[in-house]
């Protein structure tokens, strides 16, 4: 550190004399700015073409009779969403999504916090093994993982009613349908969620953790009171990029279910594909695809929302705390 | 100490046997026939172990062509979108410029941005262009990444602005700060994402399944559902592709796993 002081100190009084125009700042390069220009074109170019682009294509299509196989494109104004609003399944796709998005991201988020702070606790041994073990379902392609518990959930010789003693039709009985793809998808996605935890737990001040157990603080008031406050980063991140993975998922109800028994296990996403890529309506698959993109901005930016106003509370009482211990 | 020690560490392996169950339950069954697979008599073990699942994948499908096709896709990609996500990191963390504040929110958003919004239109557009069935097609759209861009400029952040105006005073040119200074500290974040992006590109169905028609060119996670016929189900054969595919997802992530915990942590905690 006192290296690159003491460099820029010597540089910055010889720069003046070696240039003889006088002070001035250092004149940006030009590398400096042809690697800015070409990276900001890049990214903007790329936004505009696969993200500007295509939105605005998906939007005037959703006012459209859209069939690419016959080539129609035919205006029809909003009829495609007064079709949709009037659609029964798109309400029953809205609650399932709805359904599906609350009970994945509280599983993942708690198994992946329970799992993490076990393995954080210096009481565990096996930290490396465990980590790896939790992390396996992850690694496993999807469309895999959806085979292998449609096999699991056969009523017949599936391993879960076997293991259980259960008789359930899980994916065949509109009771248990949507909760089984649930239960497939915390298991193949919550290891992620374990690595971030972990990571924010480690990223916690060891000082913080030692004057709590000084204090007498026991594991469960710790938790409560001290590592989740610091861990509301990390928290905030996984339940919005959950969220945003959640409300696209699809393929394992392509795999397990094809939306069925009846319309118990319709995602919007799942509609999405179906009406498009199935039924080769483009307008109307538009049309459900935009109220999905306007339910993803609104459902994000409410959650940062309250994210914002209740993260002032506890980082005001961090600096207290911090100005307080200043002193000794 | 001793009994809680014991408690936790018994509570953490009950629960990984009952996570690695199904996996390891995929593995086994792989080596089972499919008589056994869906009989009514269930065992853990298998109680003839076969090789044919594993001899009769390349018949069923050209698994290795697919397999190939698969770790051609996903290095390269990952080659390349790692690599635009560090330069794009290192400008939006290290240069000022009018602008830069907005263009980054920009860049955020659009990872609100589901796939099931511009799917339609890309599809249409890649058939308009007559991208199809080409693995320009694939790798075009994956090689800017905006989570990739987020997680660089989060990790890079954490680079004193001093070392780089040394570096300049020195005489040394961007790309030299940028590819000896700035990049090789960011290994954590590189690990982190290129382990992402792998798998996320190892195991994506729909984009591939739209693009690529021919069956040489197409990818294994596709190709894994050819197994699941109109009436029945080849399980065993499924099994033993499966548990084939996961090994470069493995291998990724045991090279990287070291620094990956640290690497995460960039993505989430200062933003």
């Amino acid at each position: 550190m006192s290296i690159h002081t003491s460099t820029k100190q010597a540089a910055s009084s010889s720069a003046p004399a070696a240039s003889a125009s006088g002070p001035r700042r250092i004149r940006k390069p030009a590398s400096e700015l042809w690697l800015r220009n070409i990276t900001v074109g890049t990214v903007m170019v790329s936004i505009v073409a696969l993200l500007l682009i295509p939105i605005g294509i998906a939007l005037v299509g959703s006012f459209h009779d859209w069939n690419p196989l016959n080539g129609t494109f035919d205006f029809t104004g909003i009829d495609n969403y007064v079709e949709l609003f009037a659609d029964a399944t798109f309400w029953r796709a809205s609650a399932n999504t709805l359904v599906f998005g609350i009970l994945a991201i509280v599983g993942r988020v708690v198994l992946g916090l329970a799992i993490a702070y076990a393995l954080f606790s210096k009481l565990s041994r096996w930290r490396t093994f465990f980590r790896t073990i939790f992390y396996l379902p992850t690694v496993m392609p999807l469309v895999a993982v959806a085979f292998l518990w449609k096999l699991m959930y056969n009523p017949q010789f599936g391993a879960i009613n076997t293991l259980f003693g259960l008789d359930i039709n899980w994916l065949f009985d509109p009771r248990y349908s949507l909760l089984a793809i649930v239960i497939m998808t915390i298991w193949k996605d919550f290891g992620f969620a374990v690595i971030l935890f972990l990571a924010g737990l480690y990223a916690i001040p060891e000082d913080v953790l030692e004057a709590a157990s000084v204090d007498g603080a026991n594991a469960w008031r710790t938790f409560w009171h001290i590592i989740l406050p610091l861990l509301r980063p990390m928290l905030f991140f996984v339940v919005i990029t959950s969220m945003i993975g959640y409300l696209q998922a699809f393929v394992q109800v392509l795999v397990m279910t094809n939306g069925g028994p009846g319309t118990s296990t319709q995602l919007i996403s799942f509609m999405i594909y179906d009406q498009a890529f199935v039924k080769y309506d483009f307008g109307y698959a538009s049309a459900i695809a935009f109220v999905l993109l306007v339910a993803t901005a609104v459902l994000t930016a409410a959650s940062w929302r309250m994210n914002q106003s209740a993260i002032d509370t506890p980082r005001r009482r961090r600096a207290t705390k911090r100005s307080e211990k200043r002193p000794s | 100490m001793k009994v809680r020690v014991f408690a936790l560490n018994a509570t953490l392996a009950v629960v990984g046997v009952i996570i690695v169950l199904p996996f390891f339950w995929m593995i086994l069954s792989a080596f089972k026939s499919n008589a056994e697979i869906v009989g009514f008599e269930q065992s853990f073990w298998p109680r003839e172990w076969t090789l044919q699942n594993f001899i009769s994948i390349q018949t069923k499908l050209d698994f290795f062509r697919l397999f190939g096709n698969s770790v051609f896709l996903s290095v390269t990609i990952t080659a390349l979108s790692v690599y635009t996500s560090l330069v794009g990191g290192f400008v939006f963390a290290k240069y000022r410029f009018r602008g830069r504040g907005v263009l980054f929110a920009v860049i955020l958003s659009t990872m609100m941005v589901t796939w099931a919004v511009v799917i339609i239109p890309r599809y249409t557009m890649f058939r308009e262009i007559g991208l199809t069935d080409s693995y320009a097609s694939i790798i075009i759209p994956a090689v800017i990444s905006a989570f990739g861009i987020f997680m660089m400029r989060q990790s890079m952040d954490a680079v004193p602005d001093e070392i780089l105006e040394a570096a300049r005073i020195d005489g040394a040119s961007e790309w030299f700060i940028f590819h000896r200074i700035v990049a090789p500290m960011s290994v954590n974040a590189i690990s982190a994402l290129s382990i992402f992006i792998f798998l996320w590109v190892w195991e994506d169905y729909l984009w591939p399944y739209l693009m690529i028609s021919s069956e040489e060119k197409q990818v294994l996670a596709v190709g894994l559902t050819t197994f699941n016929g109109q009436y029945s189900t080849d399980y065993g054969g499924l099994f033993a592709a499966t548990s084939l595919a996961i090994v470069p997802v493995m291998i990724v992530y045991v090279i990287f796993q070291r620094r990956f915990i640290a690497g995460a942590a960039s993505a989430a905690l200062k933003g």
